[in-house]
């Protein structure tokens, strides 16, 4: 293959994996999935019954792999079997897909306040009628962008797995960066901004959730606002990154020309490993320089 | 009639890479620093994800580099550096911006409270760690634990791939493919699982006090490995 259509391909590869992190958090803040989680499901248990939508299917890499699993089965059969064309499959595999992880949420939602009955915990059917809209729509938009990627490593740049593993793999993928990166600006300063900026979570403060509002009682549709500034857009770099990289260094050190362009490949990648590994110090070396210490030094002190 | 020794005894190199494979996959999610739910409100140090979640998201993106390499050389070594490669630009990428929400969006230094001073950098962690919690953030010594983690398990990912590939078998190359990549993938999982279980919720990576368990893990590993191994060389040699 031409080698600027495959950069041109691997572009819209890394902009498709973009918008996939960005919904994949946003729809773990709106709907509250994860570890964040914990928090909305232990705050009415300290009698600080709540208004945001608490769902936790189960981790999001597994979650978001069945999604784009279902989306990519979908997809590849409306394709293969009934010759469908590619956006029309994969947008109705994303359908399918979203549909079914409605259910689950609406299950979950419905299932879990109700265990919390005796701490007076209610279900708000109204809470249900407005995150459940947002939390399929960036279900749709996750598989979507999940099963192009998929779709375009296989058609263009020649992948040898089939759509509907690769599409699970990459779920698998972006669902682990959301869960590690967008989930963070969530559950330690969304859910608690009732305590100093900067100042850490004491352990004490579990399940003293912010309850009330920029306006009224906070819901998920809240915390969607707030995180889709920060949270969101990290977690579409971090899994672009991911994509765009890796699909990078075998592109432009092909292994199909020679085997010393592959093991070029190989060094390009430990580079681009290493360069970050820098990034990461220089990152870690000013934050301890602008924010200091939390205690002093007391063996120096006592010298 | 399949013949199970006989398939077996044609493919045993490709069963011993399969178990070193598998190995490499628990003793590489040893090294992934994971603090679990605590650290995803920043109590805790490490990525705040489940062991298994982040180990596997690095380890498959490594086995999604390494079938695309696989599609165009047979060498092993080239195959399996490149699954490790794709795992460590994937786990890397994540502690970056991880590291980037702890210090923008949380306000916090990374910090381990486990280790006083770092073992690479040397520098002081204790008293950089807030008030009520276990560490926060991805200090440089984790961060460089998370990455070869993230390679190991790369390697490994891959190495089953690769031996699962090369078995030999009478079917067409894209059911292969396709049951080699499964295969490669329930393998990984049960891996991880195990060493998940051995470190029993969060670490801190090599210097944490629970990398010692790693010679139990090892020996189970070995032995669920050999299992699966067995199975998956009978389903794809016997097709």
């Amino acid at each position: 293959m031409e080698p600027l259509i495959g950069m041109g391909v691997l572009a819209l590869m890394g902009a498709a994996a973009a918008i996939a992190g960005m919904s994949e958090d946003l729809e773990s803040d709106v709907g509250s999935q994860s570890n964040p989680n914990s928090q909305v499901q232990l705050a009415p248990q300290m009698m600080y019954p709540h208004r945001i939508f608490n769902k936790a299917i189960s981790g999001e890499p597994p979650s978001n792999a069945l999604m784009c699993a279902i989306g990519g089965t979908t997809a590849a059969i409306l394709m293969d079997s009934m010759g469908m064309s590619v956006l029309f499959s994969v947008a109705i595999g994303a359908l399918v897909a979203a549909l079914a992880h409605g259910s689950y949420s609406t299950m979950s939602f419905f299932g879990r306040p109700a265990s919390q009955k005796r701490f007076k915990q209610p279900i708000y059917l109204d809470v249900l009628r407005s995150h459940i809209v947002a939390i399929m729509a960036f279900a749709f938009v996750t598989t979507f962008s999940i099963v192009i990627i998929s779709y375009l490593m296989i058609t263009a740049l020649g992948h040898p797995f089939p759509l509907a593993l690769l599409a699970f793999i990459w779920g698998i993928a972006v669902g682990a960066i959301g869960s590690s990166t967008g989930d963070v600006h969530y559950g330690a300063e969304r859910q608690f901004q009732n305590t100093e900026f900067g100042a850490g979570l004491n352990a004490a403060q579990s399940g003293n959730i912010v309850r009330k509002g920029e306006a009224g009682l906070r819901n998920g549709i809240d915390n969607l606002w707030f995180c889709s500034r920060f949270g969101g857009p990290a977690t579409g770099i971090a899994f672009a990154m991911t994509v765009f990289l890796s699909g990078w260094i075998t592109l432009v050190f092909d292994p199909s020309i020679s085997l010393t362009i592959g093991w070029l490949s190989v060094i390009a990648g430990l580079i681009i490993v290493l360069i970050l590994i820098i990034f990461n110090r220089k990152l870690e070396v000013s934050a301890r320089n602008t924010y200091g210490p939390y205690k002093s030094d007391k063996e120096e002190v006592a010298a | 009639m399949i013949d199970f020794a006989a398939i077996i005894a044609e493919n045993i190199l490709y069963l011993l890479l399969i178990i070193v494979g598998g190995l490499l996959v628990a003793i590489g999610v040893h090294f992934v620093p994971v603090g679990g739910a605590p650290a995803a409100m920043a109590q805790s140090t490490g990525v705040g994800t489940g062991t298994v979640q982040l180990a596997a998201g690095a380890g498959l993106t490594g086995l999604v580099a390494a079938g695309a390499v696989m599609q165009v050389t047979d060498n092993l070594l080239l195959v399996i550096a490149s699954g490790m490669v794709g795992a460590m630009i994937m786990i890397s990428s994540t502690m970056l911006l991880g590291n980037m929400i702890y210090i923008y969006g949380v306000g916090v230094p990374p910090a381990s409270a486990k280790i006083k001073y770092d073992p690479i950098t040397r520098d002081r962690q204790d008293l950089y760690i807030s008030q009520g919690t276990e560490g926060h953030g991805v200090p440089t010594s984790c961060f460089i634990s998370g990455v070869i983690g993230g390679g190991l398990g790369g390697l490994g990912g891959a190495m089953v791939y690769f031996a699962l590939l090369s078995v030999t078998n009478g079917t067409s190359a894209l059911n292969v493919i396709g049951l080699a990549s499964i295969f490669s993938v329930a393998i990984f999982f049960i891996n991880a699982v195990i060493a998940s279980y051995n470190i029993g919720g969060t670490t801190e990576g090599f210097h944490d006090p629970k990398f010692k368990r790693l010679p139990k893990a090892v020996v189970s590993s070995i032995i669920v490995t050999f299992i699966s191994g067995i199975l998956s060389l009978i389903t794809i040699g016997g097709l």
